[in-house]
């Protein structure tokens, strides 16, 4: 062992603890920086690192009918989602909710990649998972880590009508709605939100608000517990509403339409309610809502008869004879002579060298205004449109609310089409349309064109003599604890369209279509009530015409109008009037 | 001299203030573990084994304490080779194509990395004292480098950055220590400045200004200059290959340095949820067990390299100043030590283990604070884990022996 003095130059010392020095002043500046000068900012990071807001579903306002009659609420619907970070070496896991779920793991991967919002996010891999199913998984919970299951509250429906198209349907809200909602609302991906009908049109009152509670998480997001110190926000249950629905008529409407396609419009004339209202063929809700695999998509849009086709409000048809008042009114409130004005129809009227047919080839005869109505006789109003013109008779066709939006509370009403002078000139070249086309109009056909909801309108301003009262499908927005938020009440407007006895001229017409011995309807007629009506054919080109009738009674007990369109249901009012007998029989009964 | 009577003279030469300052920082190190074992299942049995740890520690310390100088000072270059063995363990058994830190047995692993550290400065010690070399030639380096070398590339090959990095840091300051040339010393830390300032092109010239002005006033042969300016230009050339080379997660680590939201579930989340610890410590900290970011698992391996940040969210300020406070007290008496001690052995060894801690502290706490990389360093006495526990009280034991050599004095 060497020994020596001075070993080391004492430069050589100093310099290593004046290193020292620098390195502990370094750290010390640096924590007190940290730990001091900067504590604000970092506390808060720190707080927000570990609380997380968890939202909590507000449950969507439930539907009932107009007596209280439960139509849709919320049922519970088990989603089993995984936690990408956490099955990303579970092999096994995924093995085993593929055996239980019976789907392979290649397309549980799939769905992974597909519904992926992060690692630690949970990613929705099934969804409306039966019960069963779920405790079986409860019972492996511990050979299936990352995998999870949560509870959605999903429409359920409660009653076996089909309203389908007036009732719509919910579905996870997607980006642009995301984006439009999110400006006055709370949406987040995953939301359920109305997509068709009442459900959208009364979106933002179904919807409620969503609550919070506040959690402890640790770095992976996992649940450590509740916060205490900060109370969670309950959710806002979405208000209910109650329809202006009668489930005893709708359903009495379903059993009489049956398997046809076509649809019935039937509502309150005194109020706009609208009572029954079916469009044929439906669709099911419960596949809608939710998750619909894209087969079953498919073979919905591709059905020839066209499901998803709301014919109520959104079925263009020619209006056919139904139309036929319309044009007697006028004349009624025009024309001095009006009453005793008599045609002589042979069964056709000729134009130039072109034939308009009567439906009756031999011909009505010499037929009056009351006779012309009662009996559809074509050949009086190829005459009497004359008289008119194209530009009065469309007026009083868009007072009647024809070729207008109604304004129904359910989106994607079509307007249909009121041909007026400017509209042909467009449509045919300043006077390249003849007269010709105007006696197809005066009849309904041509370029007319009317929703069953607008015919249902018509009829119900027939009977109320001119006063129009909005249609709707719901009469309150309640909320939970039974306060009326909204109330549907249709101002009555009236548009004095004519006299007391010009309307009393045409009631007369109508309850003879009915119950006169040449009326057209007689299989609507009701024992111990009076049924008012009118028949119409809308011509095909592609097969059986469409059959209509419209109609209304005065009765008090049945303040009702109605249009009833069949499809290929022939001419002249065809089975349309006997299947709205069978209802108002239906109606009958109930009060009996 | 009887055994007996060895033993009770030397305990009576003990300075306890080494000893003293090991145990609080050893026991503050206990109650972080506690903090978080009080809140986590998973780190049941943490505290148990770690007080286990410490007393075997203090078993060690007295051995190393109480082992005659002499005996250590013969028996160096057999510790050594022990302790390259120890490395090549690993390497010969390695399976499936990686090399393990650990020598298992049983359920039980040790990490002959660390005790290498020992190892190796005692044997740098024992070269500069038997031989007593000038350091005015490269051949009287090649010694010390290779005997560093060795054990580098074996941690390296683990791969263990910063364990090498602790090596070479010994051999920097034993270098130092033992009488080499300021002009030396810098060339000889040239070469690593150079493949550093080579990241930036503006850097890089600054630095090759330097080295030029000191080769300039140097009175080297002209050759030796050119070599020498020569070598520093390649290896700033060849860093980018060498960087090229390091692992992904190694070059991560670089780089979350001065990115540290770059990555935020790697290395860069590591030191942003540090930060936020100890941010949120503020002055006085959030109280035994309080502390969010530790509890809700927001820093993975917190009971060993980032302990600290318990502590500094728990007991805030205040007792990050304490712990450094301990630290400094104990490196700055093993300086002072080695400065007055009599014997170069002695003297190295003292310098030696000021180093193991300085480098230690410094890029352990400095990793954590966010102005180090992360390499993985644990603190001394405070981080968790038993092999490195062991390693440091035996280091402590060994200043001990080495600093009580003027009383000892026959």
């Amino acid at each position: 062992m060497l020994q020596g003095k001075n070993i080391v130059e004492s430069w050589r010392s100093l310099l290593v603890h004046g290193i020292l020095a620098l390195i502990f002043l370094t750290l010390i500046g640096r924590y007190y920086y940290l730990m001091i000068v900067f504590h604000e900012k970092y506390a808060e990071k720190a707080t927000a690192n570990h609380i997380r807001a968890v939202p909590v579903l507000a449950s969507r306002g439930v539907i009932y009918d107009r007596n209280g009659k439960l139509i849709v609420d919320n049922a519970p619907s088990y989603t089993i989602s995984v936690i990408p970070i956490e099955i990303r070496d579970q092999v096994e896991s995924l093995q085993r909710l593929s055996e239980v779920m019976e789907v392979s793991v290649d397309e549980i991967n799939r769905r992974i990649v597909k519904n992926r919002r992060g690692s630690f996010a949970p990613a929705k891999v099934f969804s409306r998972v039966p019960f069963e199913k779920i405790s079986h998984l409860q019972e492996h919970r511990l050979e299936l880590i990352g995998v999870t299951y949560s509870i959605e509250p999903i429409r359920n429906y409660v009653s076996n009508l089909d309203l389908s198209h007036a009732l719509g349907y919910t579905r996870e809200i997607n980006r642009d709605d995301l984006k439009r909602f999110q400006k006055d609302s709370d949406y987040q991906p995953g939301d359920q939100v109305g997509w068709k009908g009442i459900e959208k049109y009364y979106e933002s009152d179904l919807h409620g608000q969503r609550g919070f509670r506040y959690i402890e998480v640790n770095a992976l997001g996992q649940e450590i517990g509740e916060l205490e110190e900060r109370a969670p926000v309950n959710p806002i249950p979405g208000y209910d509403l109650i329809l202006s629905i009668d489930s005893y008529i709708q359903e009495a409407t379903e059993k009489a339409l049956a398997d046809s396609s076509g649809s019935v419009v039937l509502l309150n004339h005194k109020t706009g309610e609208i009572l029954a209202y079916a469009s044929r063929p439906g669709y099911d809700l419960e596949m809608l809502s939710g998750r619909i695999s894209s087969k079953d998509w498919q073979a919905l849009i591709q059905d020839r008869r066209k499901p998803l086709y709301d014919r109520g409000i959104q079925g263009l048809y020619p209006a056919g004879s139904t139309l036929k008042p319309l044009a007697a009114l006028y004349s009624l409130e025009n024309h001095s002579n009006a009453r005793e004005r008599t045609y002589l129809c042979r069964g056709s009227y000729r134009l130039g060298n072109r034939s308009f047919g009567c439906w009756k080839k031999g011909g009505h005869g010499k037929v009056n205004l009351h006779d012309a109505v009662q009996q559809s006789c074509n050949v009086y109003f190829y005459n009497l449109i004359q008289d008119i013109g194209l530009e009065d008779w469309a007026v009083l066709a868009r007072e009647f609310g024809l070729g207008e939006l109604s304004g129904i509370d359910i989106p994607g009403e079509n307007k249909g089409l009121v041909p007026d002078t400017k509209f042909m000139n467009r449509k045919y070249g300043q006077n390249k349309w003849t007269k010709g086309n105007l006696l197809n109009i005066v009849v309904g056909q041509g370029d007319v064109l009317v929703t069953p909801l607008q015919l249902a309108q018509f009829a119900s301003m027939l009977a109320e003599r001119g006063i129009q009262y909005q249609p709707h499908f719901v009469n309150k927005v309640v909320s939970k604890n039974g306060e009326v938020i909204h109330e549907n009440i249709s101002p009555p407007e009236d548009h004095n369209m004519a006299s007391p006895e010009s309307w009393d001229f045409i009631h007369q017409a109508m309850w003879d279509v009915v119950n006169g011995q040449k009326g057209t309807a007689k299989a609507a007629r009701q024992i111990g009530w009076d049924i008012y009506g009118k028949t119409g054919t809308a011509q095909n080109p592609h097969g059986e015409d469409h059959a209509w009738f419209i109609g209304f009674s005065l009765d008090e007990r049945y303040p009702y109008a109605w249009a009833v369109l069949l499809e290929n249901g022939g001419g002249g009012g065809g089975k349309a009037a006997p299947l709205i007998g069978k209802i108002l029989r239906s109606i009958a009964r109930r009060n009996a | 001299m009887s055994a007996r009577a060895f033993i009770i003279s030397r305990l009576r030469e003990l300075e306890w203030s080494t000893l003293v300052l090991v145990l609080l920082l050893s026991a503050s190190g206990l109650l972080a573990i506690y903090s978080i074992e009080a809140q986590h299942e998973s780190s049941a049995g943490y505290f148990v084994r770690q007080s286990a740890w410490v007393i075997l520690g203090v078993g060690l310390f007295f051995m190393a304490y109480l082992i005659p100088r002499k005996i250590i000072h013969n028996l160096t270059y057999v510790g050594y080779g022990l302790g390259i063995a120890l490395l090549l363990i690993p390497i010969a058994f390695q399976g499936g194509g990686s090399v393990s830190r650990w020598i298992s047995i049983g359920s039980f692993g040790i990490q002959p990395s660390e005790f290498m550290k020992v190892f190796l400065l005692l044997a740098l010690a024992k070269y500069f004292a038997d031989h007593k070399r000038r350091l005015s030639t490269i051949k009287e380096l090649m010694t010390p480098v290779a005997m560093t070398l060795g054990p580098t590339i074996m941690v390296l090959l683990q791969p263990d950055l910063g364990t090498a990095l602790v090596y070479f840091g010994i051999l920097i300051v034993v270098i130092f220590w033992a009488g080499i040339s300021p002009l030396y010393f810098f060339l000889l830390l040239a070469p690593v400045i150079s493949m550093l300032a080579a990241f930036q092109t503006l850097s890089f010239f600054i630095w090759m200004g330097l080295i030029i002005v000191v080769l300039y006033f140097s009175n080297l042969p002209f050759w030796t200059k050119v070599l020498n300016f020569s070598i520093n230009v390649i290896l700033g050339g060849v860093t980018n290959l060498l960087w090229a080379l390091l692992k992904p997660y190694q070059q991560q680590r670089i780089l979350s340095l001065i990115d540290s939201e770059s990555d935020p579930l790697g290395a860069g989340y590591q030191v942003s949820q540090s930060l936020t610890a100890f941010g949120s410590g503020g002055a006085f900290g959030k109280g035994l067990g309080e502390g969010t970011q530790t509890h809700l698992k927001f820093l993975p391996e917190q009971h060993t390299d980032f302990i600290m940040t318990v502590i500094g969210e728990e007991f805030g300020f205040v007792g990050v100043i304490l712990v450094l406070a301990l630290f400094y007290l104990l490196i700055a008496r093993l300086i002072t030590q080695a400065y007055s001690s009599k014997y170069r052995f002695n003297s190295v060894i003292l310098i030696g283990i000021a180093a193991v801690l300085i480098f230690h502290v410094f890029v352990n706490l400095g990793m954590i604070a966010g102005i180090m990389p992360v390499t993985g360093i644990p603190l001394p006495y405070i981080s968790y884990g038993g092999s490195f526990m062991v390693t440091s009280m035996i280091m402590a034991g060994l200043s001990a022996n080495m600093s009580s050599v003027r009383r000892a004095v026959r």
